[in-house]
């Protein structure tokens, strides 16, 4: 039946699972799909075969074709690597024909161009990759044989724009190959025939197929011995290494996770400290350290060789490391997916267990732990929201096709209809997208030098080839800030770090990065030389990146563990560990229960404070505070300071605010919501910050070819100044309304922020005066940094208010 | 414009007005300046595919217009910076200006984007030069790395951040004095801003769109 998969699997003495079989039949009776498995079980080998099997069927020895027969597209460049190597082995073990090549950013161009020339069967690759081969020439006759399109890790690149390039791309090739088959690998997420319907649109013959291997993981919380001792606002958790310690040693070896790189540098540094003789066999692993150094380290963990790696998201996806048999889960894991995502980085030997150690960075955080195991026992699954309407994506989908072969405009809109992404895009949408690429947006009048895509017989092309250079590099939709190369003098690359961290050192300042500390010696154009530093230690630098919110899986199951702790009805030893603070925290103020809404205020030396906990997750309390401020300030002239966390959020104002009064107003309002939002000076600001990425992927910003950045410097605006520009002469741009429609989507959550003031609606409001900071509110008071804005008082006054302060 | 303030400061016992438009006024040369225009920045983004709404190019050079109207100055200084890199057609907007004023005298004391060739500047009210000095004050682009008398300079597009209580705070384009220097703000409406900071020995005028006030 699978003579192939048969005679490997025979020789390596394995027994295929059952979807594995399932998985090769529908491949064979030439089915499309989405495969439904963990990480670690052989999906690989599932679809692979099936491949293989329909390509030595179909293609008998006279007629066997070598162009291009399968795109295998990866979230990740490490993945792509593994999975090259594993399809290599197969094609050699079985002595067969099949070549398969890999093709990333860090493939050369002369290999690039090699695998043009002679093309392999199949490429490995990334969805950038997949439109840069669409932006060379030829690219349907590259593609016009293609069989197979196997998307894995389809539930990471959903909810990106990733995931909209997918969509396109795909929306193309079926368009040159009608017979395409589409494949998707996907982990379990709450919405999954959703990402099945988005992957696979409008063809018959489609199949879910599901794992039944159940891994069985078990969570536990490292506790601090006294819960009154640990800290109360910290996003660290070094009180708690003395427990870590023990745990590494004696793991097999050990994955410590944390949420920003900085948190990894300062995890790495104290644990080296505390306990010298790992070193040699511990080692750090985050997005910014450079390309040789992680695939060492990744190297070294498949070996067996390494004996803990502090890591971020970095090692979230993709290999697998057989040895690694703990992972610890520094700060709040903020989704079940991710966690289970994360815990099933350990446990690979077969039968064996994942193990998860979640490790508290304050005091509050332990509740976390508790939340956990009730949504694990409720089954409550995260889902990934995919995008609409990502009109930055479609303009550089159309440059890229431009750049190549130029397209027919009639034939794209309607291939892009039938993506999920661009279904309700309308005739005039896609005009005004044609208009910008060709005229820059504006009607045809004088002095126009606009000339980026012209139209000659109906065909849309590139031919100004400085324009298609420049295209074919900013070919992407990860936007990332500035970077600067870290090296030593000697010239060995460290990694990258962010234009503004080091802006503000100089040289003989130390800063500590990947793990050692470092002594500027010179700063040139996009480089930091450095050299080792005896001395004391340095800043750590702290990059800027999304803070990613509290899910509302997480967020609800928070909300019904503070309901036990007020109905005396605990069930997990993380509330337990934590009736100290509850006792405080009812002493001060109040433990709301379920129907309860607390708000607190207090008064201190910085102004007003009024804290209001939803217990929703921070960008559901950003915009909440962002519409109450304005609110309160249809009411009186003011101006805010807001602070947030995942519990509840702060909003300090110089003037005290009469709470009972404003309440009064129809403060919690659950209409309006969406115009509030919109009126709101935040919504604006926000919008502002979501146009940063929009207006890179549509093109309007130039990061500068790399190396030569300086020669561009006369090309570059910051997107800022786009924005403040199209708001001021051209607010029917329709890349500033998809950076309003985006902050509502996915900034303000605008549906999981009408759900929770719907359910404010219903709890009773309880308002505590404080004479000095609750356990609640603790966390957020001290917040500093990270802080929003909203006014709607007259600046001139702001201005003298401020200069009379400071006289003071 | 007649809801805007000006702020006079006295210069080596010489009243300058600092306007809320972001230009000096000089009463007693009626000399009017202006700092880091980059006027030709939206075509030239334009020309390279970049899509910079065409109507932004108006607007600095109708805010010059009016100001002028409203002086009546002599002399019209451009402290660099006036045109950002190559020539293109917005070359012709500002031609027409210097048209339109034909009596009035026009200076650039050149900039390092200042690039365009000699006989596109050879109008017949515009002269370009490289530094412009007085008895008292020097007019530079770039500031001068040790000044013996007052320098008036552009080139670095200052802003201040200013703070208040409740964790308030404002950032705005500002003049600038230390010392014997003193920085104009960027004029054009297409720049972007460079924070300094505040000590004993500089002063400090943020500009709002209403006013200048003394920080």
């Amino acid at each position: 039946m699978y003579p192939l998969a048969n005679k490997w699997f025979k020789a390596k003495k394995w027994q295929p699972h059952t979807f594995q079989k399932n998985t090769w039949q529908a491949i064979l009776q030439n089915k499309s799909g989405l495969l439904n498995a963990p990480t670690g079980c052989g999906k690989t080998f599932a679809i692979w075969f099936g491949i293989l099997e329909h390509f030595y069927t179909a293609h008998k020895k006279q007629d066997k074709i070598t162009s291009l027969h399968c795109l295998w597209i990866t979230p990740l460049r490490a993945l792509s690597k593994e999975i090259v190597a594993a399809m290599q082995t197969v094609s050699a073990d079985l002595n067969l024909d099949y070549k398969i090549e890999l093709r990333t950013g860090d493939t050369t161009p002369s290999q690039k161009a090699k695998q043009l020339k002679k093309t392999p069967q199949a490429l490995v690759t990334t969805p950038e990759s997949v439109h840069l081969l669409l932006a060379t020439k030829n690219y349907t006759n590259l593609f016009k044989n293609l069989e197979f399109i196997v998307v894995d890790e389809w539930h990471e690149l959903l909810g990106s724009k990733r995931g909209v390039q997918i969509e396109l791309a795909i929306s193309r090739l079926k368009a040159i190959n009608p017979n395409l088959k589409i494949w998707g690998i996907s982990a379990t997420i709450g919405n999954l025939d959703e990402a099945k319907n988005i992957l696979i649109p409008s063809l018959k013959n489609i199949i879910t197929i599901k794992t039944n291997i159940k891994k069985e993981i078990i969570i536990k919380t490292i506790l601090p011995d006294i819960v009154e001792k640990y800290s109360w606002a910290g996003h660290i958790g070094l009180k708690l290494i003395d427990k870590v310690i023990p745990i590494i040693q004696k793991s097999n070896s050990t994955l410590l996770f944390t949420n920003t790189r900085a948190q990894s540098e300062i995890w790495y540094q104290a644990i080296l400290e505390k306990a010298p003789e790992l070193s040699g066999q511990f080692a750090l692993h985050h997005g910014s350290l450079d390309q040789i150094t992680r695939k060492w380290v990744e190297d070294n963990l498949h070996k067996g060789k390494l004996k803990a790696v502090v890591a971020t998201s970095s090692l979230d996806l993709g290999v697998d490391f057989a040895p690694v048999n703990i992972v610890i889960q520094i700060g709040s894991p903020k989704g079940i997916a991710r966690l289970l995502q994360r815990a099933g980085r350990s446990g690979h030997q077969p039968n064996s267990i994942s193990t998860l150690y979640f490790l508290p960075t304050n005091t509050l955080e332990i509740i976390e732990g508790a939340a956990i195991h009730y949504a694990i026992k409720h089954n409550f699954m995260e889902q990934r929201v995919p995008y609409v309407q990502s009109f930055d994506v479609l303009i550089q989908y159309l440059v890229t096709l431009a750049v190549s072969e130029g397209f027919k405009a009639q034939q794209i809109f309607t291939e892009i209809k039938g993506t999920h992404c661009f279904k309700s895009i309308s005739a005039d949408e896609f005009s005004w997208c044609l208009n910008f690429i060709t005229n820059g947006g504006q009607s045809l009048g004088a002095y126009n030098e606009f000339h980026k895509v012209v139209i000659e017989d109906g065909i849309y092309k590139v031919i100004d080839r400085a324009i298609a250079m420049r295209h074919r590099l900013s070919i992407g939709t990860i936007v990332s800030a500035s970077m600067m190369q870290v090296k030593y003098l000697s010239g060995k690359r460290l990694g990258v770090i962010e234009e503004w961290f080091i802006s503000k050192l100089k040289p003989g300042d130390v800063f500590w990065f990947a793990g050692k500390n470092l002594e500027i010696h010179t700063i040139r154009q996009m480089e930091v030389l450095t050299r080792k530093s005896k001395g004391k230690n340095g800043v750590i630098p702290s990059w800027m990146g999304g803070r990613m919110p509290l899910s509302s899986q997480l967020s609800e199951g928070i909300r019904m563990q503070l309901n036990d702790v007020a109905a005396k009805t605990i069930q997990y030893k993380e509330l337990e560990a934590l009736a100290p603070l509850f006792q405080l925290q009812g002493i001060e103020s109040l433990v709301p229960n379920s129907k309860q809404l607390l708000i607190e205020t207090l008064e201190t030396k910085d102004g007003h404070h009024l804290f209001i906990y939803p217990f929703e997750g921070r960008f559901v309390h950003e915009g909440m505070a962002a519409i109450l401020a304005y609110r309160i300030g249809l009411l009186q002239p003011i101006t805010f300071s807001i602070a947030m966390n995942d519990y509840g959020f702060e909003l300090l104002s110089d003037t005290k605010i009469d709470i009972e009064h404003v309440l009064d107003a129809n403060l919690f309002s659950n209409e309006y919501i969406y115009d509030d939002a919109v009126k709101s000076m935040n919504a604006n600001e926000m919008a502002k910050r979501r146009f940063r990425d929009i207006a890179s992927i549509a093109g309007l910003v130039f990061n500068g070819f790399p190396g030569k950045e300086k020669k561009t410097k006369h090309l570059q605006a910051s997107s800022q100044l786009f924005f403040k520009v199209f708001e001021d002469y051209e607010n029917d741009n329709l890349l500033l309304k998809q950076a309003y429609q985006e902050v509502m989507d996915f900034q303000l959550e605008i549906v999981r922020l009408q759900a929770s003031f719907d359910r404010i609606n219903t709890q009773i409001i309880c308002i505590k005066t404080l004479t000095k900071p609750s356990p609640f509110c603790f966390p957020i008071l001290v917040e500093t940094l990270n802080r929003e804005k909203f006014t709607n008082e007259d600046i001139n006054a702001r201005i003298s208010k401020m200069l009379k302060s400071i006289e003071k | 414009m007649s809801e805007a303030f000006y702020l006079e400061i006295q210069l080596n016992g010489e009243p300058f007005y600092l306007l809320p438009q972001k230009a000096i006024y000089r009463p007693l040369k009626k000399q009017l300046f202006f700092s880091d225009i980059h006027l030709g920045k939206t075509t030239h983004f334009r020309k390279k595919g970049i899509a910079l709404p065409q109507q932004s190019k108006l607007k600095d050079i109708d805010l010059i217009t009016s100001l002028i109207n409203h002086y009546q100055p002599l002399q019209i200084i451009f402290l660099g910076d006036l045109f950002h890199s190559s020539y293109n057609n917005e070359w012709l907007y500002f031609k027409s200006l210097l048209q339109q004023f034909a009596t009035l005298q026009f200076i650039l004391v050149k900039g390092n984007h200042d690039i365009l060739k000699d006989d596109i500047y050879a109008i017949k009210n515009l002269d370009v030069i490289d530094v412009l000095e007085e008895e008292q004050f020097i007019f530079t682009h770039y500031p001068l790395e040790n000044p013996i008398k007052l320098n008036f300079c552009g080139h670095v597009h200052p802003s201040y951040t200013l703070r208040g209580k409740a964790k308030q705070s404002i950032t705005l384009p500002c003049f600038y004095k230390q010392n014997l220097t003193f920085m104009l703000p960027a004029f054009g409406n297409l720049t972007g801003l460079f924070a300094v900071q505040k000590n004993k020995k500089t002063s400090i005028y943020l500009i709002t769109q209403k006013m200048v006030i003394e920080a």
